[in-house]
């Protein structure tokens, strides 16, 4: 990118900042500021390298998990409707079992393995962060 | 229906619209601004905004239709478009938001170090981009006829016409506010009805007919759809929605990883509320006005019910409010895509000016409209849904194994991503053009998901293997930039 941005600095803020002209494609985008620090160590030395590869195995093996758990608690609901006698022909406030299964219930396990995902993956990377910080 | 219900639905949703949108344009500057509105959209914003460009004419209208006519299988759409999310929550949203690339085909490049590899996805984006218009302009169309009465072309035109101009204005910093007021709007259009449909029945205003079964299995003598049309229905949705080009571009607006993700969590918390209510539009269509399923506009279900249901002047108000909910499905799918594939067009044809950037964006709206206005309109949520599926067979596998897989290489993708689109695409054009003759393999290319996305995994893995030598130089670096966090701010200048 070759220009200066002054919308980021955010200094200023009684001023609108000035249009400027753009002058290059761009391909690559401005950094969050205030973190790389933590990547350079990573990508520096052999150890760092040891950290990434084990916080990307651990963060990958939390996705399979939680995806792999819900799909099966979907494919659940379906067998279970066809499969557990009575329950074809159970209601609740005359809307029958697999109506509201499928239209209201697996709302709440979708919304629960979203929540657990972004806390245990907000964790990794804590945990990767202190490795970092000793280091 | 009154015409003049209509025209005053329209003509208020287009002014807050372009108000809103001229607004943004006050405070859309840099560069920046125009692609990614300066990363500095907080995530209540964001998601409000992300859920205003997803909740397309499918989510308004298809669902509640689809609900109307095939009975309890239709319930699997609303399912697969929130679990989508769910994926890309999993999968895709932090580290494509560390990439640091503004567009799909920007992350191909960084990753693979090549430009081929780019090229292919800039076509792939700008076709699925394309299909997912058509849809969108489809249902314009069909409103537009029915709120006002007027020819349906001009519904088509209209959205076009106003999508230009906000994007052309704005860029995607005005953009991100005009969406975020349009998944409020199209919340309250979806629900304020139910909630006095429900008052009216509870207070025994309106009673279910004797015979009405809202809850058989099909009121249009359609037959049901097999386990086969389900499980690949859901395999395209889920993995479609990871791929989509204006989802994406949305998470690059977010300051970083941990903040794309609390962005994609209220997401799913938004999406969840709404699509309970397309439901009961669908189970008190079947109870009240099955009429509609045989009719042959199943899709305006959501238009109609509250003019048949809720009598005299509050029934006027409620349609209206629908019809603008309905325009402002339209309106913000569209502008979404239309933001999105232009940012590609621009980048990689036109030299990423602002400039090209408005010239990308007319050209991007007016080859769907040419195509929505040549073209007859199918069921919106069917046809939505093979847009997932093609998806599903080209970007998702490219963003799963870019992100996961050290071993991905420039030629394994662009293998992977055309024997996808081939697959994919072929099965969608041949299963129109043999319809019943297809005999057994009909179901297969009807809903072709299930086969084309592990074949497109498939070949990608494998030339990818066969070609161990292409592995770009700066895998380490690249790898570390996509999963190793931010640093937290010990300084509070954020």
């Amino acid at each position: 990118m070759t220009h200066e941005d002054p919308a980021g600095s955010g200094q200023h803020p009684p001023t609108p900042p000035r249009r400027i002209r753009v002058t290059a494609p761009i391909v690559r985008a401005r950094r969050a500021p205030g973190q790389p620090v933590a990547r350079e160590i990573a990508e520096q030395s052999e150890v760092g390298q040891v950290y990434v590869r084990s916080l990307i195995r651990s963060q990958l093996r939390l996705a399979v998990v939680v995806a792999v758990g819900f799909l099966l608690i979907l494919l659940a609901f379906p067998l279970l409707i066809a499969y557990v006698p009575g329950l074809e022909q159970a209601e609740f406030l005359g809307v029958p079992f697999s109506w509201l299964a499928l239209g209201v219930g697996v709302y709440p396990i979708i919304l629960l393995s979203a929540w657990l995902h972004v806390r245990a993956a907000a964790r990794n990377e804590a945990r990767y962060l202190d490795l970092v910080n000793d280091a | 229906m009154n015409a003049w219900v209509g025209y005053a639905a329209l003509i208020g949703l287009f002014t807050v619209t372009a108000g809103i949108g001229f607004y943004g344009l006050r405070i859309s500057r840099t560069t920046e601004d125009f692609y990614v509105a300066s990363r500095t959209v907080r995530p209540w914003w964001n998601a409000s905004a992300i859920g205003g460009e997803y909740l397309s004419a499918a989510s308004f209208l298809g669902v509640a239709g689809l609900i109307l006519i095939s009975g309890s299988d239709a319930l699997w759409f609303p399912i697969g478009y929130t679990a989508g999310y769910l994926m890309l929550l999993l999968f895709v949203a932090a580290p494509l938001r560390r990439s640091g690339a503004y567009t799909i085909p920007d992350f191909t490049e960084a990753r693979l170090e090549s430009v081929a590899a780019r090229r292919v996805t800039s076509v792939l984006v700008v076709m699925v981009g394309w299909f997912y218009i058509v849809p969108q302009l489809h249902g314009a169309a069909l409103t537009m006829s029915i709120a006002t009465g007027l020819p349906s072309w001009v519904g088509s035109v209209a959205v076009a016409v106003v999508v230009c101009v906000t994007v052309v204005t704005g860029g995607m910093r005005s953009i991100t506010f005009v969406q975020a007021f349009q998944f409020w709007l199209k919340f309250t259009a979806i629900a304020l009805p139910i909630v006095f449909i429900l008052i009216i029945m509870g207070n025994s205003g309106l009673s279910v007919p004797a015979l009405a079964e809202p809850f058989a299995v099909d009121p249009a003598g359609l037959p049901a759809a097999g386990a086969y049309r389900d499980i690949s229905l859901v395999v395209a949705l889920l993995f479609g929605t990871l791929g989509l080009p204006h989802v994406l571009v949305r998470f690059y607006t977010n300051p970083d990883g941990p903040s794309a993700r609390r962005t994609t969590l209220i997401v799913i918390g938004l999406l969840s509320v709404f699509y309970l209510f397309p439901t009961v539009y669908g189970v008190l269509g079947r109870a009240f006005t099955p009429d509609i399923a045989t009719g042959g506009t199943p899709d305006a279900l959501v238009l109609l019910l509250p003019g048949r249901l809720v009598p005299g002047l509050a029934g006027d108000v409620l349609t209206a409010l629908v019809i603008a909910g309905a325009f402002a499905a339209f309106l913000s799918t569209t502008s979404g895509l239309v933001v999105s594939i232009a940012g590609v067009i621009s980048q990689d044809v036109l030299g990423g000016r602002v400039r090209g950037f408005r010239v990308a964006a007319v050209f991007s709206t007016v080859v769907p409209l040419g195509v929505a206005l040549l073209t007859e309109s199918m069921q919106l949520a069917g046809s939505v849904g093979l847009v997932f599926a093609f998806t599903a067979s080209t970007i998702c596998p490219l963003l799963l194994l870019g992100i996961w897989w050290r071993g991905l290489t420039d030629a394994g993708a662009i293998a992977g991503m055309l024997a996808g689109a081939a697959l994919c695409g072929g099965a969608i054009a041949a299963g129109r053009a043999l319809g019943p003759l297809a005999g057994p393999f009909r179901e297969l290319l009807a809903q072709p998901a299930a086969w084309t996305v592990p074949a497109a995994f498939t070949v990608m893995v494998g030339v990818s293997l066969l070609t161990r030598g292409r592995r770009p130089a700066g895998i380490t670096r690249i790898m570390t930039r996509l999963h190793a966090p931010e640093r937290p701010l010990s300084a509070p200048n954020r």
